[in-house]
């Protein structure tokens, strides 16, 4: 989860949010680069005593920034469309959940085999407990088994919202009348939180997301429990 | 809770305010070979032509060149590497599911979820 005062994307949680953390890194060097580029060609033409009134052109420097800017951008846009397909496989999930946006709360059912559905709403700050995360905890996690696949369906009953989990790298839209699907893999257990990012009404801002993700044996334990809580 | 974070974490040093060259991987070993390589070429272009605003501009595009080419080859590595873990761990994992039979008998969510789950395994996996 995030720390306090954090500017950069939080610790990786699936394969496809580390690939979207290297691109990052690779796409803020070559910023950084022209950065340094721009500074130094400040610094060179404000001290600079070299000046000639009677140049017109020069086919060598128009070459040259022509060509780097495009190589720039082709070094850019190649990692981005690979991780951008990269995002959109979805291959084989074992598990498909539908999150529907409420306001302001969430919604998740597991439909695949047995009727499990619960709301979860957030804890209220007087009702925390002493290590729990003020705004973000939730009375109810939605609990996935870690590495399987996991497609989840995403909707909305009344107005827009959207389900994002910044360390799985996911943000999906909940538009009523509509599924938007994702899928993901967590890549280690944990718990994961994300806060809902459409703005929806009061309460936007207190209807977090909470994911978990358990060994096998311990879903297959939570499911049933909660199916004879229902 | 806020504390035990921050006692656990370094503080990144930001170049320019945006490259923490601490925290990101490659960063800083590109970077100090870009600086080695902007001062070789600087010095090499000066002793030989002694003209000192144009060794400047070759300092500096050997910095260029350094950054980027140390930058790639780091991250290439660290690419192959990725790679070579992901299939040591799927690898790891396979060995342990050889170990473990899940024989599970309880019907409607866990037996559709066993069956469903064993099925994604390769060939020869499971002996039992």
């Amino acid at each position: 989860m995030a720390h306090p005062s954090q500017l950069g994307f939080q610790d990786a949680a699936s394969p496809v949010m580390e690939e979207l953390l290297h691109f990052h890194d690779h796409a803020l060097m070559i910023v950084f680069l022209i950065s340094t580029l721009v500074l130094y060609i400040i610094v060179t033409m404000v001290v600079t005593k070299l000046t000639d009134k009677l140049i017109l052109d020069s086919q060598e420097i128009e070459i040259i920034w022509t060509l780097l800017p495009a190589m720039i951008l082709i070094l850019i846009a190649l990692p981005s469309l690979r991780i951008l397909y990269l995002m959109d496989e979805i291959n084989d999930p074992h598990l498909t959940i539908k999150a529907m946006g409420h306001q302001w709360y969430w919604s998740y059912e597991y439909t695949d085999y047995e009727d499990l559905g619960f709301d979860s709403y957030m804890i209220p700050t007087q009702d925390l407990t002493p290590g729990q995360f003020r705004l973000l905890e939730a009375d109810h996690r939605m609990v996935i088994p870690v590495e399987s696949p996991i497609r989840v369906l995403i909707s909305a009953d009344d107005v827009l919202h959207s389900w994002a989990v910044p360390c799985l790298g996911i943000k999906m839209d909940a538009v009523p009348g509509r599924l938007n699907q994702t899928a993901f893999i967590t890549s280690r257990p944990g718990v994961f939180y994300g806060q809902c990012s459409e703005i929806c009404g009061a309460n936007h801002s207190f209807m977090p997301i909470v994911v978990e993700a358990v060994p096998l044996e311990h879903f297959e334990n939570w499911s049933s429990m909660m199916l004879e809580d229902t | 809770m806020a504390g035990e974070e921050g006692a656990g974490q370094e503080k990144g040093f930001k170049l320019l305010g945006i490259l923490d060259v601490q925290r990101t991987p490659c960063a800083k070993d590109a970077i100090l070979h870009g600086a080695g390589g902007s001062v070789a070429a600087g010095m090499l272009f000066f002793l030989s032509t002694s003209r000192v605003r144009r060794t400047f501009d070759v300092g500096f595009a050997g910095f260029m060149l350094t950054t980027l080419g140390s930058w790639f080859y780091c991250r290439m590595n660290n690419a192959k590497l990725r790679v070579q873990q992901r299939v040591i761990q799927e690898g790891i994992r396979n060995k342990e599911l050889n170990i473990y039979v899940p024989i599970i008998l309880v019907p409607s969510l866990i037996c559709h979820w066993a069956v469903l789950h064993l099925a994604s395994l390769p060939a020869g996996t499971l002996k039992i």
